[in-house]
């Protein structure tokens, strides 16, 4: 009897990767998998509503912490103002201290994912994170390292550093934010390497806490934006995904009072959504723009009180069925924005405010798919005119039809399932005794 | 909209139609006087609803005001009368639908004066306050003291959709084990052709708006069987503001048909008349539906929730 493959997926506690994981698992779904999520206390019921089965993570320290909410708060009033500094400058304020925070989320959850694991038996296990978990590199069966943020999270000579928002071409720039990024992160990266040590694994070179796997790694990065690294990533271990937008509900069009003017989409992500005083200026300026503006507020709708006719706001979004419909989408340069956004073909204006978000809003502006605008460097005629001028360029539009279809043709979440399955039954045969029966699928 | 909506809506409507009917068979014509007791005593009312009624008339220019003497047939034939009424019910009807849409999308504020949402939808005050008289009705809004109305919460935000969850986790399993509930099997059987017909969807076609429709028809159906009267009071009320406002917008296809195969579990149940079993069926429904996606989240901090219900 053929058993379907169980393969577990282990996103980060973000939207961003949480969803990208959705996609795969859809498709591994449709292709006869059994796919199953590993979440993060907070993300309970999130992968349930897609259908899947959900084991929960529970951290080993005793939650003394100050609660979700004024964790957040603190959050709140310590990084907010560092999302207006430039990369370099948001390396000591913002960058170290979130490797610290991941660096003890993985040890915390390190017993728990082992038992978790365990208890699962997987096939495969999907890492999407920024950092390697032990227990999953010594659970045993193949795991597959899944990059949802932008391609510089793997190193190159020819690509710009993580995080930097650099252009390759500017390489004392990159070498000098190389240096600051590797000395502000060494004290951080030893202690990481100190709990690898513990736990059977090797210590990893500066700069990196997660390994490329063995086995398959999956890569967003669309061609049309795709950087030519000078040491190509071996074709049997890297797949690059062309994107990997999920399915989702349909999306109607709200009505708006004056029904004419281009869809303009506007999300920042959850994180984003925090800054309520930067929408509410955003939204205050699309006020004299003739477009119809869709707003993601997040957990933060209850901040906003007068929404200009030719504006609707909303909690949340089916963000791919959105941005289908939209003529441009204002974003955060979030991996996933980023992709739903070529991937249907339309213009992004970027406004990043941290991490990766940087090296996506330098990339689209360089590959002349879209904008960088600086979030506290507009006035209300500015991005007047910014909108209007990606929103007119043909050109633009022509060359975000050609990115658009060559994703299409190859969809990342099938292309993600075939690789994941091919790699299952690889390992099946790895291990499987000689003389037994057919391997599953 | 509500059916209770309607009702309202068509007292007035009604009046203002039995009016230019009498006037019609008074062989009445362009630019002859109503009188007010004369009309009063014809429809049986007194002289202020029809004063009401009257001043709706004149909102569509089916009648005309003059000073000091009163009011006077502004059209002359049945067909540009009834035209008249038709184009008068469909922009009530509108109004109250844009205004609880702009309200629903915070472009109006919470407390509104009548002069100043006749300016906002250029129509007259007495249209404006016929459709607040509507929303009176629903629990939507109230008549504050002196001119202003004051919009009641509505289910447009996480926060407000949770209280909203917790208020029915209550309630509707109660009105299950009423004694006395009552499923209306006609309405319950059109209600599952349309939730299977729902399941038949591919997940790109089920759509929210779809899904709402049918999500709030079956509450509501559990909600008129209740035999208590309390309870089928309070939650008539509640789903006529879920009606009203934007929550549960966008559930992902999978839930949604997933909630759709509880509905039917639910109706499987009343219908062989185990009711406990269905209350409990509902609890598992209404906790499944009511799971909130964290406010926020990002890497290295653990994800935003809030409330018990996350």
């Amino acid at each position: 009897m053929n058993v379907s493959p169980t393969i577990a997926l282990f996103p980060e506690a973000s939207f961003g990767a949480a969803l990208n994981c959705v996609g795969i698992a859809q498709e591994l779904r449709r292709q006869g998998a059994r796919p199953v999520f590993i979440c993060h206390p907070g993300f309970t019921g999130i992968f349930a509503e897609y259908g899947f089965m959900e084991y929960h993570l529970t951290a080993a320290t005793a939650p003394s912490a100050p609660s979700s909410e004024r964790h957040w708060e603190e959050f709140l009033n310590t990084h907010l103002p560092n999302f207006n500094l430039s990369p370099s400058e948001q390396i000591k304020s913002y960058v170290v201290p979130t490797w610290d925070a991941i660096v003890d989320s993985a040890i915390a959850v390190e017993d728990s994912l082992r038992d978790i694991l365990a208890q699962i038996r997987p096939d495969v296990v999907l890492l999407d994170n920024v950092i390697m978990f032990p227990a999953i590199a010594n659970a045993g069966p193949p795991w597959v390292r899944v990059v949802s943020c932008a391609e510089t999270e793997i190193p190159d000579p020819a690509v710009p550093p993580y995080l930097s928002g650099l252009d390759p071409a500017d390489t004392a720039a990159c070498a000098a934010f190389r240096k600051a990024y590797v000395a502000a992160t060494r004290r951080t990266h030893r202690r990481y390497n100190a709990f690898r040590r513990k736990c059977g694994l090797p210590a990893l070179p500066g700069e990196i806490f997660l390994e490329n796997s063995a086995h398959l790694n999956l890569l967003l990065a669309p061609a049309g934006v795709r950087y030519d690294r000078a040491n190509p990533l071996p074709a049997d271990r890297f797949v690059y995904l062309e994107g990997c937008v999920r399915r989702e509900s349909p999306f109607d069009l709200p009505h708006f009072p004056a029904e004419t003017g281009p869809v303009i989409y506007t999300s920042f992500g959850s994180l984003g959504a925090l800054d309520t005083a930067l929408i509410q200026r955003l939204i205050a300026a699309f006020e004299a723009i003739p477009a119809r503006f869709i707003v993601n507020a997040g957990g933060y709708i209850d901040s906003y009180h007068r929404v200009p006719d030719n504006v609707h706001l909303g909690d949340w979004f089916p963000q791919p069925s959105v941005v289908a419909r939209s003529d441009l989408f204002i974003h955060h340069g979030g991996n996933n924005s980023f992709c739903e956004a070529l991937f249907h073909g339309v213009p992004s204006l970027i406004m990043p405010y941290c991490w990766d978000g940087h090296d996506n809003a330098q990339r689209a502006a360089q590959s002349r798919v879209g904008k960088w605008v600086n979030r506290t460097g507009w006035t209300p005629e500015s991005l007047r005119e910014d909108i209007a001028s990606l929103l007119a360029d043909s050109e633009m539009r022509a060359r975000l039809c050609g990115i658009s279809a060559r994703m299409r043709r190859q969809p990342g979440p099938e292309k993600a399932a075939d690789a994941i399955l091919g790699l299952q039954r690889r390992a099946l045969r790895l291990t499987r005794p000689k003389g037994t029966g057919n391997a599953p699928l | 909209m509500a059916i209770t909506k309607r009702s309202s809506h068509q007292n007035h409507l009604d009046l203002a139609r039995q009016i230019t009917g009498i006037a019609l068979e008074r062989g009445m014509a362009r630019g002859d006087h109503l009188p007010e007791q004369s009309f009063s005593e014809a429809c049986g009312v007194s002289r202020t609803p029809i004063r009401s009624a009257f001043r709706l008339l004149e909102s569509q220019d089916i009648l005309e005001w003059r000073q000091e003497q009163g009011y006077f047939l502004a059209l002359d034939t049945p067909d540009a009368i009834t035209a008249a009424l038709g184009a008068l019910e469909s922009a009530e009807d509108s109004l109250v639908t844009r205004i609880l849409a702009d309200r629903a999308e915070r472009r109006i504020g919470e407390i509104q004066s009548v002069s100043a949402l006749a300016r906002r939808y250029e129509v007259s005050r007495s249209t404006v306050l016929f459709s607040l008289k509507v929303l009176s009705k629903d629990g939507i809004v109230t008549q504050l003291p002196g001119r202003a109305w004051a919009f009641h919460p509505m289910i447009d935000s996480p926060r407000s959709a949770e209280e909203s969850f917790e208020m029915r986790l209550q309630l509707e399993p109660l009105a299950l084990r009423s004694l006395g509930f009552t499923l209306d099997s006609k309405r319950a059987g059109l209600l599952r052709n349309q939730m299977n017909e729902f399941l038949e969807l591919e997940e790109t076609r089920a759509s929210g708006a779809g899904f709402r429709r049918l999500d709030i028809g079956f509450h509501e159906l559990v909600a008129e069987g209740s035999g208590n009267r309390f309870v089928r009071s309070a939650l008539m009320a509640h789903h006529r503001l879920r009606h009203a406002s934007r929550e549960g917008q966008t559930i992902p296809a999978f839930r949604m048909q997933q909630a759709m195969e509880e509905h039917l579990e639910i109706l499987d149940a009343l219908e062989r008349k185990q009711f406990d079993l269905a209350a409990d069926q509902m609890t598992v429904h209404l906790r499944r539906s009511s799971i909130r996606r964290p406010a926020a989240a990002n890497r290295g901090i653990s994800p935003l929730v809030r409330g018990a219900g996350a």
